[in-house]
């Protein structure tokens, strides 16, 4: 993404003028804007023009038009396109189109005058790549968090990316993780009949039907030659990956591919112990690829809440999650690692995303550790089930211990409220 | 009332009256030991069974548990041993008042046992009863399937407000044929059998052996093999070959997938599934466990490899609670490669010593769990104890063969009333290019000509054969392996875990759902939020838990905790599971195939499966969603 222009008072009010460049940018858009801010963008419009003698003239019309945002939709490239694509359809020679279209739709009232558009009138906005975007917040709504945003998605050259492809026997699904997203490229599934002792025929017929599908959706889905694919995995459980790696290059070598032969070395065979999407969490924490990707934010993530399920295996008391629980650590100053998922600063409530701003800026003057984790990851979708925050302690916390301290400092406030009342009633008498 | 009573001579009719008054010495215990103390019993009532199967009051357990100090193993021991006591005692002195009432319970039982026992009938041909399903009156029995097959009426809203299907009359012959043979009037019974052991224990060769014993496999394909396999240097593989069927099992030496196979015994008619032992390939092993009735575990006696195998983290423990959790309640342990330590009875002992508490504690009955020691390379102890290789065994073992032990295994209770239901375990194509689908019948019965729903789906088949062991049958009931050929199908529509069901009785489908899991051995506690696999039958999920309701006592049933922070280790608790990516999961509700699916938690390797069991009272099952 490109930082255009930048206007910021000092109470957290301005605006950012941005231009993305690809999906994750987009990503980056959705959990920037929230509703209530002004969104400028270039928009098509269709215009109707009454004429003097009454006839109807419609045409359609690119301007610039602000809205105030009432609601944000994000949806994701292909995750629908590619969900339960059948080897029969693959089997198609049909060329589909880039895969790259996630959107995000952005709609509200007009707020700004316009010779086209009247002032009020609804409109939805369609942000899409290399199209500026201004966004405009009200008094303290540029935070830290969002600041970081802009800052973090606006770093060039940041797009280190991992293609996936997790599979079992029959089964295979094509990923590609960048930084902030993991998307589903497409699903692969394979019915192969399985073993009949001593007659493996339909068997052994089956995989390779198997590994031939595989093979032409690796070369359609996965950007193997680009430069910013730092590593191809293969994960699999048993030694599907092995044969599948072996295939994947026998091919190569038959059809002359010079472009994959090239890339030989970046391909990385993982154990994992199930064949779907969500054992990539197990891939991140694996350590052949934390080795290669320690630096990398989605590799942290994962390794970060690995450590914390540990933790919650081997001292209950070092590990908390749930918003109340956290919020009670942090005024105890035991935060070491602070896990928090984006989703929860895409609240619509104000108060409620302030209210985790402040967490997360209080740990991290405190010096822990924070980690913003993206739903669009599979560590992400598993931390937004366990509440979307969690925390690793620096010392253990009993929390019924602190629950019941809780309460008691509630009471005493209460019976000092009461007995200060009754004091001035006293006074008063 | 004393804490140091003594246990042997407690009247027990006297100590269950006073215990229903007061819990009585039981209030002198702290909160602690009373928890240690009904944890102890709910372990050991789930081993010896209710209070009227095994005669032991909560009483007399909680007295030996605390005598014991609350060691459970101990504690087992003894009240197993004064329950053979207490039989024995009857006997002798039957006048003794005190014992009267206990003793009619164990009379009643006894009784009840010896009715069990099949009556020796003089053997008939096996085919000719089979042939006798009459096809003339099946006629109108398929028009009326075909009539309900169609889908005129919406059957996919719920299918129990529909009026139940009419039983003709040829439904009701087949019905009682095969009550009669489950009864035993036939020749032979059919027990299934699942092979379970760590990776190389020796599984698949002993199994190939066995095989070649019975007479199952001719000389030709076994030379054949031996000669193949020592062509790639893997000569110690060639009775794994007879079942390891692919190239790449052969290629690596290892079992990948569940084969099936079946020979008979004397009074039995055996069909095995053969499991993989290697832990990526666990899924394959349930697949093949939930079709089984018994199971047969295979021990390598050899040092080092027992030990390796029943570590944490070994298969030999983690496949016993699986089976265990998938029902099987029937156990023969095989003790193989004992002629690697020379036969040494002191080894076969010592591992016997070491297995028997555990599979006490996993919930396997001692009178359920057979020993047997075998070499299966040489053929010893399979079929026969002949031969120079026998020598040194049968200086220290005159006990049965692995054969005769597995003539004694007892079929479970089929339910032939029960809507059919067939979990697909496999699909495809027979030589004649006619789509089949092999697996095992849960529940009622299939009959040739019958029209089925595919489940998940909205698509039906009709049966045009039934195949079991190369023979056609007219019909199929609970607890048979057969394949099916299926034909009106396109086979893309049926996969591996899909159910077939009548189309008047369909399996519900659903994506959510609350249940009642124990949690065996596991690293990482369960949160809400946990990815966790689901293995029903042959079907694999991706799910993940939303939620945790409470943590229950595992015997009682009893709230422990509402809305744990994460489920600890080896407690039982409801929770609420919700499947990914809307993958639908089918499901019967009825009592005769239990719900007993294995959840196995993402990314922990080894030890970490939970099992789960849906709850049957009402409050749970309301809160299912239906969905279809």
């Amino acid at each position: 993404m490109k930082l255009l222009g930048k206007h910021l008072d000092k109470d957290g009010s301005g605006y950012v003028t941005l231009r993305p460049d690809d999906d994750e940018d987009i990503w980056h858009l959705y959990n920037l804007i929230q509703e209530g801010d002004r969104v400028r963008a270039s928009a098509v419009r269709r215009v109707q023009n009454v004429s003097a003698t009454g006839s109807i003239e419609s045409h359609r019309v690119r301007l610039n038009l602000t809205l105030a945002v009432a609601r944000v939709t994000w949806s994701p490239s292909t995750a629908a396109a590619g969900e339960a694509a059948s080897f029969s359809t693959d089997a198609s020679t049909s060329t589909s189109a880039p895969a790259h279209a996630a959107t995000l739709h952005i709609s509200g009232r007009v707020t700004s005058e316009n010779p086209h558009v009247k002032m009020g009138a609804f409109h939805t906005l369609d942000v899409e790549v290399n199209r500026d975007v201004r966004i405009e917040k009200d008094e303290g709504g540029w935070d830290s968090i969002a600041l970081g945003r802009v800052e973090e998605s606006c770093v060039p050259g940041r797009g280190a990316e991992v293609a996936a492809i997790v599979c079992g026997e029959g089964t295979a699904t094509f990923c590609l993780l960048s930084q902030h997203m993991t998307m589903v490229m497409h699903r692969l599934e394979v019915s192969i009949p399985r073993k009949i002792a001593a007659n493996s025929g339909a068997h052994e017929k089956g995989l390779t039907r198997f590994y031939s599908a595989l093979f032409t959706s690796f070369l359609r889905h996965i950007p193997y030659s680009s430069p910013t694919i730092r590593a191809i995995v293969i994960a699999s459980p048993g030694w599907v990956r092995d044969a599948v790696f072996d295939y994947i290059m026998a091919e190569a070598t038959r059809t002359g591919n010079k472009a994959l032969l090239s890339t030989r070395n970046k391909f990385i065979k993982v154990h994992v112990t199930s064949p779907h999407v969500h054992s990539l969490v197990e891939v991140l924490k694996s350590p052949e690829i934390a080795s290669q990707l320690k630096e990398t934010k989605f590799a942290r993530e994962g390794i970060m809440l690995d450590k914390f399920f540990k933790m919650l295996g081997a001292d209950e008391m070092r590990a908390w999650y749930g918003p109340v629980h956290v919020a009670l650590a942090a005024d105890r100053g035991a935060i070491g690692t602070l896990l928090i998922s984006d989703d929860l600063f895409r609240a619509s409530d104000p108060i409620m995303r302030k209210k985790y701003v402040q967490l997360v800026e209080d740990a991290r003057q405190k010096n822990a550790e924070v980690l913003i984790f993206s739903s669009m990851h599979e560590s992400g979708q598993q931390l937004n089930q366990l509440s979307g925050i969690a925390a690793i302690l620096t010392f253990p916390l009993d929390v019924e211990v602190v629950e019941a301290e809780e309460r008691e400092a509630k009471e005493e406030e209460e019976r000092r409220k009461q007995a200060e009342e009754n004091g001035e009633d006293v006074n008063a008498g | 009332m004393s804490r140091h009573r003594d246990v042997r001579n407690i009247n027990v009719a006297d100590e269950l009256d006073d215990g229903a008054v007061s819990d009585g010495g039981e209030e002198d215990l702290s909160p602690q030991e009373y928890e240690q103390l009904m944890s102890g019993l709910d372990h050991i009532r789930a081993t010896v069974g209710s209070q009227e199967q095994s005669g032991l009051s909560d009483k007399e357990i909680k007295d030996t548990l605390y005598h014991y100090f609350f060691n459970v193993e101990q504690s087992i021991n003894y009240l197993l041993e004064a329950q053979t006591r207490k039989i024995a005692a009857r006997e002798r002195k039957a006048a003794k008042e005190r014992e009267k009432a206990e003793k009619l319970a164990q009379q009643k039982k006894a009784a009840e046992a010896s009715a069990k026992l099949p009556p020796a009938k003089p053997k008939k041909a096996t085919g000719a009863k089979l042939s006798g399903a009459s096809t003339p009156v099946r006629s109108t029995d398929i028009r009326q399937l075909d009539l309900a097959g169609l889908n005129l009426d919406d059957e996919t809203v719920l299918p129990i407000d529909e009026p139940p299907p009419k039983i003709t009359v040829a439904r009701e012959k087949v019905l009682e044929e095969a009550r009669k043979q489950l009864e035993g009037n036939a020749d032979k019974k059919t027990v299934s059998l699942v092979v379970i052991g760590h990776v190389d224990a020796g599984k698949s060769t002993l199994m190939g052996r066995l095989l070649y014993e019975l007479g199952r496999v001719d000389d030709k394909t076994r030379k054949a093999h031996e000669r193949a396999s020592s062509k790639i240097g893997k000569s110690s593989f060639s009775w794994a070959w007879e079942l390891d069927g692919t190239t790449e099992e052969r290629e690596r030496g290892i079992t990948m997938d569940i084969a099936l196979q079946s020979f008979a015994t004397p009074r039995r008619q055996i069909t095995i599934l053969d499991a993989p032992g290697h832990r990526d390939f666990i899924p394959n092993m349930i697949s093949g466990a939930s079709q089984a009735d018994c199971a047969l575990l295979v021990v390598d006696a050899a040092v080092g490899e027992f030990e390796a195998g029943f570590e944490r983290g070994g298969q030999t423990r983690e496949h016993l609670l699986l089976v265990r959790s998938l029902g099987v309640s029937q156990v023969v342990i095989a003790i193989n490669k004992l002629d690697q330590v020379q036969w040494s009875q002191a080894r076969y002992k010592e591992i016997c010593k070491l297995l028997r508490p555990f599979l006490i504690q996993s919930g396997f009955h001692p009178s359920k769990t057979k020993f047997v020691p075998v070499g299966a390379m040489a053929g010893v102890n399979l079929v026969a104890r002949d031969g120079d290789e026998a020598q040194a065994l049968n200086a220290w073992y005159s006990g049965p063969t692995l054969c005769d032990l597995l003539d004694e295994l007892e079929p479970p209770t089929r339910d032939l009333d029960a809507p059919l239901r067939f979990p697909v375990a496999n699909v495809f194509r027979t030589p004649s290019s006619v789509i089949a689908v092999s697996g095992r019948v849960c529940g009622g019965l299939v009959q040739v000509g019958e029209r089925l729903r595919i489940v998940p789906g909205d698509e039906t088949a009709v049966v045009k054969a039934i195949e079991s062991e190369e023979e056609r049958l007219e019909w199929a009931a609970a607890g048979s392996n057969v394949t099916l050929h299926l034909t009106a199908v396109d086979p893309r529509h049926i996969t591996i875990g899909s159910v077939l069901c009548p189309p008047t009785d369909v399996v519900p489908l659903v994506t959510s759902f609350t249940a009642r899991i124990i949690v065996f051995d596991i690293q990482v506690p369960i949160t809400a939020g946990t990815s966790v696999e689901l293995f029903h039958h042959s079907r694999d999920v991706p799910a993940s838990i939303s939620k945790l309701l409470a943590t229950l006592d595992r015997a009682s049933g009893t709230v422990l905790r509402k809305n744990p922070r994460s489920g600890e280790k080896h407690v039982g608790r409801g929770a609420n599971y919700t499947s990914q990516h809307n993958r639908f999961w089918p499901y019967s509700p009825s009592t005769t195939d239990p719900l007993r699916a294995i959840l196995c938690q993402q990314g922990n390797g080894e030890d970490s499966h939970s099992s789960w069991r849906r709850d049957n009272r009402s409050r749970y099952r309301n809160r299912i969603e239906l969905s279809l």
